[in-house]
């Protein structure tokens, strides 16, 4: 593993990413990642408490027109995320929560098909019982993920390589 | 006035708690963001709709997430404070900050005139229909600044003082 936190770290676009003053640089892909995170959970929590009960007013056939917002959000936070990776390989990968973060967000990630496969046997414009639990799980998944995710940067143990958090 | 306005802060009780208390301020922050997903996921998702996005939906029903969305500006407005009175000196001589509030302040103005003339007429235009110009603007100006506003908190780091 530290061979590979050494080659990573040596690349171009690592050091770039990392050592940069431009705001092009780091400050830019945490902009992205979180603006991503924003719309991401946040499609995610109208749809869940929707399935929940919540404003029944709201076809829940239209609301899926906003699966297209949960997934550009999704793929622009792995993109960011890989790139946060890149810069900063040594501090994640020693961090445990990392790979409790990457856990969290497959299984909500289950759990966000998991409903639309419920919903959809009920003929996609109500909520069954089982959909409105999971999507309670869902809420609380995302909820662990932003927990998660904001605290890695006070559990590190190393930042680079070379340098302790 | 800005050293005065700092050294006040710096005295406050909630300045006091977030600098002493163990996980306070990485808790804060999770809540903070946590408040911020409250309210794309409302405010975003509303403004989407406005810009004639997902027109089947009626846009008083998908209004009723409203109330999410402004629970998640008052946890963000609390733990916002929290912050400035733990490090005052962080935010008042950080022009990142300074962004942060215009933007806050135009999706402010941008909400008045949005219900105080778009709103009532919006809710006459049945589903489906394209949505007038102004229901467009007001969603495009919301949508702008609230990314506006989360780009200049990211960048509050960068600007310290």
């Amino acid at each position: 593993m530290e061979s590979l936190y050494v080659s990573l770290e040596a690349t171009s676009l690592s050091t770039w990413l990392r050592e940069s003053p431009s705001l092009w640089a780091f400050p830019f892909v945490l902009i992205l990642h979180t603006v991503g995170l924003a719309f991401f959970v946040g499609a995610n929590v109208a749809w869940d408490v929707r399935v929940l009960g919540f404003s029944m007013g709201i076809p829940l056939d239209a609301l899926r027109r906003y699966f297209v917002v949960m997934w550009v959000g999704f793929w622009v936070n792995a993109f960011s995320g890989v790139l946060l990776l890149l810069a900063y390989p040594t501090k994640a990968l020693t961090n445990p929560l990392f790979y409790t973060k990457l856990a969290l967000i497959a299984f909500g990630v289950a759990l966000a098909f998991r409903i639309r496969r419920e919903v959809d046997r009920f003929g996609g414009t109500e909520a069954p019982p089982l959909a409105r639990t999971l999507a309670a799980a869902s809420l609380a998944c995302w909820i662990a993920v932003i927990f998660a995710g904001r605290l890695l940067a006070y559990t590190c143990t190393r930042l680079t390589v070379d340098f302790p958090c | 006035v800005l050293h005065a306005i700092e050294a006040y802060l710096r005295s406050t009780p909630q300045g006091e708690f977030l600098r002493t208390a163990m996980w306070g301020w990485p808790i804060f922050e999770s809540l903070h963001f946590l408040g911020m997903s409250l309210l794309l996921g409302t405010v975003g998702v509303f403004d989407l709709r406005l810009l004639g996005f997902a027109r089947r939906i009626p846009v008083a029903a998908l209004h009723r997430l409203i109330p999410i969305g402004i629970s998640g500006f008052a946890i963000n407005l609390v733990t916002g404070i929290c912050f400035i009175s733990a490090t005052p000196d962080q935010y008042l001589f950080n022009k990142a900050f300074y962004w942060k509030v215009t933007f806050i302040t135009i999706a402010g103005i941008n909400v008045m005139i949005f219900y105080a003339r778009t709103f009532r007429r919006l809710l006459e235009t049945p589903p489906g229909v394209p949505p007038p110009i102004s229901a467009r603007l007001a969603g495009g100006v919301s949508l702008v600044a609230w990314i506006g506003v989360m780009s200049a908190g990211r960048l509050l780091t960068f600007f310290r003082p």
